[in-house]
């Protein structure tokens, strides 16, 4: 999982690195923390889970997890980047508390829901633009785990649209009542401005302004995520028209 | 509740894209700063907005679906062509999932795919018109009641058809020519505009071809505009002073009353016995004098509902005819759908 978020200006980089530095170094922070989240929130389910297959699917993908933040880290040490994660930052923090409660209410449904539609929507369009313009080997990492990511989806889709199947009408509000924690978490991390630069996870300055110098911005990490995330709820079966009118009424 | 039609369309401005943006956010969110609207806007998948419920005269009742393909307003140009062609086909496979029975082609999405119908997404018991003849239809009502209101003979017009080897252009041409006493013909293709004089010729018409419009005989005195002009004052410089002009392009881009020419919107209808917007983002994308207006490539689509008429009225380009429009024409006025009425009353100058 990957949003941008801050660094601190001051923070010591090679100086071979260049300016973009800390801006990297923000990318593969947010990368990590968010594969943390996941590995937190598979293993989480595990726990829940009644049948052996279903255990060993989310073991297996917190394990999937665990090396693509592996994986990110390493991009980070082959360039001297120390790649900090903290789950405990305020949007992260947010995100996993919303995930907890569906374990405490023992509901796979709303588990898979925040895991597959949610927060991996915003990993694999926001992997797939940052691949197009990290440099070297760290934009072939972040293709091949938007990949990897995007594959492991089937499996919960299938899940998803059976449940839904059985009733479209309370699964849609489920799915909203979702929508309105996690996504408005998700549109507030990727906000253009992050005036108070409170994301927590670095001490200083918000990298967002820094992204057109590697060609992005967080408005097309905001769009193309938010893409992602209605495709992905149109594959569902969810009605366009009103998947649309939640999505418009995110902060911006 | 089946869904009898689909109308895909797209805003032709930013202030447009941002109102039905607003009208999506509702009353409880603000609006989203405007700067930030070309940013957000792109992004948007092809998808429905709104639902429509559409009434006849007769009693009858069709209900349908908005769908905008988002086409970005700065990107209506050929150079986005694939992009918007994808955006179109998108919508139109949107359409034919949520069991649309006949699909209407609104504005640009008309002209992109006119020629391409066949290569949209079809699915079974799904339909596709680019909804031309009744904006040829109302094309040409639009200039009956301007000659009329002004006193004007329509067969001692000369009449100026900018555009004219469109779809639009040259049905309105098959339409108008023939009563008129002389058409001048422009467009950018030479070989199409020789090859429709030709055919208006073989039809008795008096008709010359004017390749140029920074070189027009300046005798023009009704002007029939089925593309959108890049030099409005090029055309206003070259035509007969108070000539009445009919401002039928995509977009609309000529001013009322430009030098002293009496410029209408064409191409516009109104449904008599009403129709609701769920959510009613029709306020503000129509902000005409008069309810229930549309354009006439989108009441095709309606009117061939109401009528259970579910057929590729209009397809290809180049074959709208006279006697089509005056089908399409008929079956419109049946179900009262007519000439919006400030097409002629409140546009001029």
């Amino acid at each position: 999982m990957e949003l941008v978020s801050c660094v601190h200006p001051s923070s010591t980089m090679p100086a071979s690195l260049g300016v973009n530095a800390l801006l990297w170094q923000d990318v593969l922070s947010q990368a990590v923390t968010g594969e943390m989240i996941a590995v937190l929130n598979y293993s989480s389910l595990a726990e829940i889970c009644t049948g052996q297959e279903e255990v060993a699917d989310a073991l297996e993908h917190a394990d999937s997890e665990r090396g693509h933040a592996a994986a990110f880290a390493a991009e980070g040490a082959k360039r001297g980047i120390d790649v900090p994660s903290n789950v405990g930052a305020k949007y992260w923090k947010r995100l996993r508390a919303a995930f907890l409660r569906q374990i405490e209410a023992r509901d796979f449904i709303g588990c898979l829901i925040i895991q597959e539609v949610m927060l991996e929507s915003f990993a694999v369009a926001s992997y797939k633009r940052i691949a197009q313009v990290a440099p070297g080997t760290m934009g072939t990492t972040f293709a091949s785990i938007a990949i990897e990511e995007e594959d492991h989806i089937d499996h919960a889709m299938s899940i998803l649209r059976a449940e839904r199947a059985l009733d479209p009408q309370r699964f849609d509000e489920k799915v909203y009542a979702l929508h309105l924690e996690v996504m408005t978490t998700l549109a507030q991390m990727l906000a253009r401005d992050d005036k108070d630069c409170n994301c927590e996870l670095c001490p200083g300055g918000c990298v967002k302004p820094m992204l057109p110098n590697v060609g992005l911005t967080s408005s097309e990490l905001r769009g193309a995520s938010l893409q992602h995330y209605l495709r992905t709820l149109d594959a569902l079966g969810l009605p366009g028209e009103m998947t649309l009118a939640w999505v418009a009424q995110l902060p911006v | 509740m089946p869904t009898d039609f689909a109308l895909i369309g797209h805003q032709e401005s930013w202030r447009a894209a941002s109102d039905v943006l607003a009208v999506l956010r509702g009353p409880d969110h603000p609006p989203i700063p405007d700067e930030e609207v070309p940013e957000i806007l792109p992004w948007i998948p092809p998808r429905a907005v709104c639902h429509i419920e559409v009434r006849s005269v007769l009693g009858a009742t069709a209900h349908g679906l908005y769908i905008d393909s988002f086409i970005p307003p700065d990107r209506l140009d050929s150079c986005f062509l694939r992009e918007n062609l994808g955006r179109v086909r998108e919508a139109a496979a949107y359409a034919s999932m949520e069991g649309a029975k006949i699909v209407s082609l609104g504005g640009f999405s008309s002209i992109l795919i006119e020629g391409n119908l066949d290569r949209l997404f079809e699915r079974t018991g799904t339909v596709f018109t680019t909804g031309n003849s009744l904006t040829v239809a109302l094309i040409v009502q639009g200039m009956e009641k301007m000659c009329a209101s002004q006193g004007r003979d329509l067969r001692l017009a000369t009449l100026l058809i900018v555009g004219a080897t469109g779809d639009v252009g040259s049905g309105a041409a098959r339409c108008l020519a023939p009563r008129v006493k002389r058409v001048l013909l422009h467009a950018r293709n030479p070989e199409r505009l020789y090859k429709l004089a030709a055919e208006l010729r073989l039809e008795g018409v008096i008709a010359d071809v004017a390749p140029d419009l920074g070189h027009l005989p300046a005798c023009a005195d009704m002007v029939i505009c089925a593309a959108s002009l890049a030099s409005p004052s090029l055309l206003l410089d070259g035509i007969a002073p108070g000539a009445i002009v009919c401002d039928a392009g995509y977009p609309k881009n000529l001013s009322p009353g430009s030098r002293g020419a009496r410029v209408f919107s064409g191409g516009l209808g109104q449904v008599t016995a009403g129709m609701t917007f769920e959510p009613d983002i029709h306020r503000v994308l129509y902000h005409q004098p008069v309810p229930d207006v549309l354009h006439g490539c989108l009441l095709e689509g309606i009117a061939l509902a109401l009528e259970g008429r579910f057929e590729p009225f209009s397809q290809g380009r180049g074959l709208i005819t006279a006697q089509r429009v005056q089908e399409i024409e008929t079956i419109a006025a049946r179900h009262g759908i007519h000439l919006a009425p400030s097409t002629c009353e409140k546009a001029i100058n």
